[in-house]
């Protein structure tokens, strides 16, 4: 296709669903897989545990429930569902596949030890994020079928997952940034182009849990807390 | 024929109208008319009803059950009142699918003049598109196969002419959207031979009765116009706002139907293709079906009330 012919379109011509029928993704998704969500979502609210415990086996749990949900997400709301409406979804859906990979990966090179010292705070908002920000999806369909599960839907997955990078050592965290960065503007854009306000509550959040995830980072050069820094003196 | 009680009550509430209505907005050249309004396709004189449904956007609904049968519910409706051309494209992501499962559904494959687009720059995919295109409708072949937004329209236009010639096509024709590419369209209108065209024309967008639609007219080309309703912006405009007497007087008691009435009462529009995903919205403008048009002067007052609100 001739480039001129792509440039006369908007980001609103190419969006070829309306707000219902994205919605109707969370109801079918969750009809599909229930009951699977309360396993689903129980050890998605124990990774913070798991996290911080000593038992390397554990934390390497957490890792993998990490990277599963990354892969759920994709392979089942962006690749069967969503890509069936807006074709993007589909490449969106293998860039989260790669990310579980990913996180699996330089999770479990990194399990050697508990990961953050910061841990309450971590816990604190990863339990918030998974707990409160499903409800996002309810408020604007008017339906708790519609409920955004971590695991499941990927506004909520990444926005939790978003707090690992930055609590991963040295730069290997950054790694994990492009993807979810890339998941957060088209979210944003399609949010903002349906006129979904409330669901732009996902990505916002998700930036935020990136800035929190390396403010509360033990390093000192990535870290706005400085007490952070004595906890983890073997990581300078 | 038995009568479905949606049939019926839609049936009913359409004579009503028509009955009770004085001569709607005082059309002076009595015109009135209680049967559908149906236009003339130049090339062949077969006539089609003036109202169609489009499909952007509104049947983009994937596999999910219970969204096909509301889309369905949407297809029953438009036929029940009288419609028959159905637009889609395979831009339109499962759209095609969905309006061939609502085809399927109610056994109405031999109900709809079906249009189809190809949209592809692939200049030798024309045949290719088109069968999975009609693969995806259910339909042995396209009355209507159009050449999407001007995509690769010289190569595809010649094995389009050929696929007519041979009778996998009905007629053939070329589209544009959003007032995009009118000098190139009104090149092609003048110098190819079409049955249709495409494009957009509401009460707001009126570029295209400076040129297309009067070379339309000269040409003898049929139009189809989409984004009656500027893609939902003339609700969010003035669906708050009063409608001017005159629709009130002629017993027009929508924005939907006097929008369309507005489009369809211009010489040169053949029909006017308005999508919904709503059967409510879809009575709503199978209601500009029935009753009289505006005039040119009462065009005109159209235009000036809405630019004044």
């Amino acid at each position: 296709m001739r480039t001129d012919v792509w440039t006369t379109y908007s980001l609103q011509d190419l969006l070829m669903f309306g707000p219902e029928v994205y919605l109707r993704l969370c109801v079918r998704l969750n009809q599909d897989f229930w009951p699977w969500q309360l396993p689903v979502v129980v050890l998605g609210l124990l990774v913070p545990v798991l996290l911080g415990r000593p038992e390397a086996s554990l934390r390497r749990l957490a890792w993998l429930a990490i990277a599963s949900a990354w892969v759920l997400s994709g392979a089942g709301f962006l690749l069967t569902y969503y890509s069936e409406i807006n074709w993007p979804a589909a490449g969106l859906g293998w860039a989260f596949v790669v990310q579980g990979v990913l996180l699996a990966g330089l999770g479990l090179r990194s399990v050697s030890r508990p990961l953050n010292p910061q841990g309450r705070r971590f816990q604190l908002v990863w339990w918030l994020t998974v707990i409160l920000l499903p409800w996002v999806t309810v408020l604007e369909s008017g339906t708790v079928q519609a409920l955004a599960v971590f695991g499941l839907a990927p506004g909520v997955t990444v926005a939790a997952t978003n707090l690992v990078p930055g609590a991963l050592s040295g730069r290997q965290g950054w790694l994990l940034v492009p993807i979810p960065l890339l998941w957060l503007t088209f979210s944003a854009a399609t949010f903002w182009t349906l006129q979904v306000y409330w669901l732009l509550v996902l990505p916002v959040v998700g930036l935020v849990m990136l800035v929190i995830g390396y403010w509360l980072s033990p390093s000192p050069a990535q870290s706005l807390d400085r007490q952070s820094a004595h906890h983890d003196p073997a990581h300078r | 024929m038995a009568l479905t009680r949606r049939q019926f009550v839609l049936g009913t509430a359409l004579s009503g109208m028509a009955i009770v209505s004085r001569p709607l907005l005082a059309n002076p050249s009595g015109t009135e008319t209680v049967s559908a309004i149906a236009r003339g396709i130049p090339s062949t004189g077969e006539t089609i009803p003036a109202i169609g449904m489009g499909t952007w956007i509104t049947f983009n609904v994937g596999s999910d059950p219970y969204l096909i049968d509301q889309r369905t519910r949407v297809l029953e409706t438009f036929l029940t009142a009288g419609g028959t051309v159905v637009d889609c494209s395979p831009m339109y992501g499962s759209s095609a699918n969905v309006v061939g499962a609502a085809l399927e559904n109610l056994q109405a494959h031999d109900r709809v003049f079906s249009a189809s687009k190809v949209w592809t720059s692939d200049q030798s995919a024309t045949r290719e598109q088109t069968r999975s295109s009609l693969g995806k409708w259910g339909v042995a072949r396209f009355d209507l196969q159009q050449i999407h937004n001007l995509v690769g329209w010289q190569g595809h236009l010649e094995t389009l002419r050929e696929m007519k010639a041979s009778g996998e096509i009905r007629y053939i024709g070329i589209t544009t959207s959003h007032g995009r590419r009118h000098r190139d369209l009104a090149r092609i209108m003048e110098t190819e031979e079409l049955d249709f065209v495409q494009l957009t024309y509401n009460v707001l967008d009126r570029e295209a009765e400076e040129r297309l639609l009067p070379i339309a007219q000269d040409r003898g080309i049929a139009v189809l116009v989409n984004r009656p309703f500027q893609g939902g912006q003339l609700f969010r405009r003035f669906e708050a706002k009063p409608l001017p007497d005159v629709a009130a007087e002629a017993g027009v008691s929508t924005w939907a139907e006097l929008f369309l009435k507005y489009v369809i009462s211009h010489p040169a529009v053949t029909c006017a293709i308005p999508a919904t995903s709503k059967v409510d919205h879809m009575q709503e403008n199978m209601a500009a079906l029935y009753g009289n048009l505006p005039n040119a002067s009462q065009r005109q007052e159209l235009v000036a009330y809405v630019r004044s609100l």
